[in-house]
């Protein structure tokens, strides 16, 4: 039970814990999650809390987070994995996320500035650029055409 | 009606040809109106024709509702291969509308989600930057009032991996690219041509026309409104070198391949204006296309009007009362 630094933090010992209310142990789950070094399962997050904390009461909390969109989950195998959602624009990129790996057929619906370049394009594309930077510059400093793609050319060999 | 009812089902063929021309001689704005006009008219006169193949082949199944008289061989003489036409356009009915719904749902779907998504910035948030180390920027159109629901206005997701490897001029091309899309209803077209290519799978090259026209418009509107077409260019390549996913095998190419739609984009920006003109000069290739798909499509007007209204003629005759 020594390596409970939140529980020790926050909460003192498990007696003091039974009369904690509701908010503070998703607190205390939040600040877990946060501390995880990846998406957690429940019983990672029980173990960090360690004391007598059942499993169930924390799927609890974790579900009542999900449902407040504090934290989001997904399936991997047979139980969930956990995340924090950092803030209101993490939330919304994990969500966003989880629609553009979800939904083959995203680019149908929603228009996407660009779509996938083959190699073949990209030697176009750069070939295209770069006359344009060509043709464009007057002569000057600033990020050289010649040096941009050179340090192009590297990246992509 | 005779053959004429199979016609609408084949006449699509007869926009292939524009649909490959019409890039390199139109307006992206005209070229997305054009085709998709003629996906919508070709597509429901495919369909329409399907339809009236079923009523009749319906008709012949035992203990359908139809009134008895429809399934009579005179009836049966109006269409050729009654029974054989007959049973396949009740299949290939069920199916185009399966897809259809299946699209349909799916498209709400991903717009519903990625609303909600974005749900928890608020609604003044427009561009949202997510904070997400992938680049990527998508339009997401808005939703249409539900009962219980609002409607929701389009907006724009940006990835914070997108803005970072675009300077601030570049960043307002791409913004001006999106919300050109928004503003001028992109999603509307890409959906009716795409349901039209659900109903004749003929129609499907006509639904990558739109989609790279719908994109090459989303560029004009936006090197209009940055005042720099070289500038909107460059950062439709940037973003695209950025976003290049991990090498994927290629099949084997044979010659050397077609620029894919990026470069297209990109050396279209560099170009010159596109003309404004709604119609490619008459005698060049792509005059004569767009003469030939014009051409087709009234052909299929024609006959499924004429196929409506002598089935109709038939039916009428063969119903006891």
């Amino acid at each position: 039970m020594g390596g409970t630094p939140f529980g020790k933090a926050l909460g003192g010992n498990g007696r003091d814990r039974a009369r904690r209310g509701q908010g503070q142990l998703e607190a205390q789950v939040l600040a877990a999650l946060h501390h995880a070094p990846g998406p957690a399962t429940a019983a990672w997050v029980q173990e960090r809390l360690g004391d007598d904390l059942a499993y169930t009461t924390v799927m609890t909390i974790l579900s009542r987070l999900h449902a407040k969109g504090a934290v989001t989950r997904e399936r991997s195998g047979r139980a969930y994995l956990w995340t924090p959602a950092a803030d209101e624009a993490g939330l919304a990129a994990l969500r966003m996320r989880r629609v553009l790996d979800g939904e083959p057929d995203r680019d149908a619906v929603l228009t996407s500035f660009v779509s996938a370049l083959s190699a073949h394009d990209e030697e176009v594309l750069r070939s295209l650029l770069a006359r344009a930077e060509d043709d464009g510059r007057a002569p000057g400093p600033a990020p050289g055409p010649g040096r941009a793609g050179r340090s192009d050319e590297a990246r992509g060999g | 009606m005779g053959v004429f009812v199979f016609l609408p089902l084949v006449l699509p063929l007869t926009a292939l040809p524009i649909a490959r021309l019409a890039e390199q001689h139109l307006h992206p704005r005209v070229t997305t109106r054009l085709l998709t006009l003629l996906a919508v008219v070709l597509g429901v006169c495919s369909t329409l024709c399907l339809g009236l193949l079923v009523v009749v082949g319906t008709a012949q199944l035992p203990g359908n509702p139809l009134p008895d008289g429809w399934s009579d061989p005179e009836v049966r003489a109006a269409v050729p291969f009654a029974e054989v036409a007959g049973i396949a356009a009740i299949f290939a009915l069920a199916a185009a509308l399966t897809v259809c719904g299946a699209a349909l749902r799916r498209d709400l779907r991903i717009r519903l989600r990625a609303h909600r998504a974005l749900d928890v910035l608020p609604v003044g948030t427009d561009p949202a930057v997510l904070p997400d180390d992938d680049p990527y920027a998508y339009a997401v159109p808005g939703t249409p009032a539900r009962p219980g629901r609002p409607a929701r206005a389009g907006r724009i997701a940006v990835s914070r991996g997108m803005l970072r490897s675009l300077d601030e001029d570049e960043r307002c091309a791409l913004f001006a690219h999106e919300r050109a899309h928004l503003n001028c209803r992109h999603h509307r077209y890409l959906l009716a041509v795409r349901l039209a290519g659900c109903v004749n799978p003929l129609l499907l090259p006509l639904r990558s026309a739109v989609a790279f026209s719908a994109e090459r418009w989303a560029d004009e509107e936006a090197a209009r409104a940055v005042g720099d077409r070289r500038l909107t260019a460059r950062a439709v390549g940037k973003a695209a070198l950025i976003s290049r996913p991990a090498p994927y095998p290629v099949a084997v190419q044979f010659a050397a391949p077609e620029p894919g739609p990026v470069p297209r984009r990109v050396a279209a920006l560099l170009g010159p204006v596109p003309s404004a003109r709604t119609w490619p000069p008459a005698l060049t290739p792509a005059g004569l296309a767009a003469l030939v798909a014009a051409a087709g499509t009234a052909a299929s007007a024609l006959s499924a009007l004429n196929a409506s209204v002598a089935l109709f003629l038939v039916l009428k005759a063969a119903t006891p009362w």
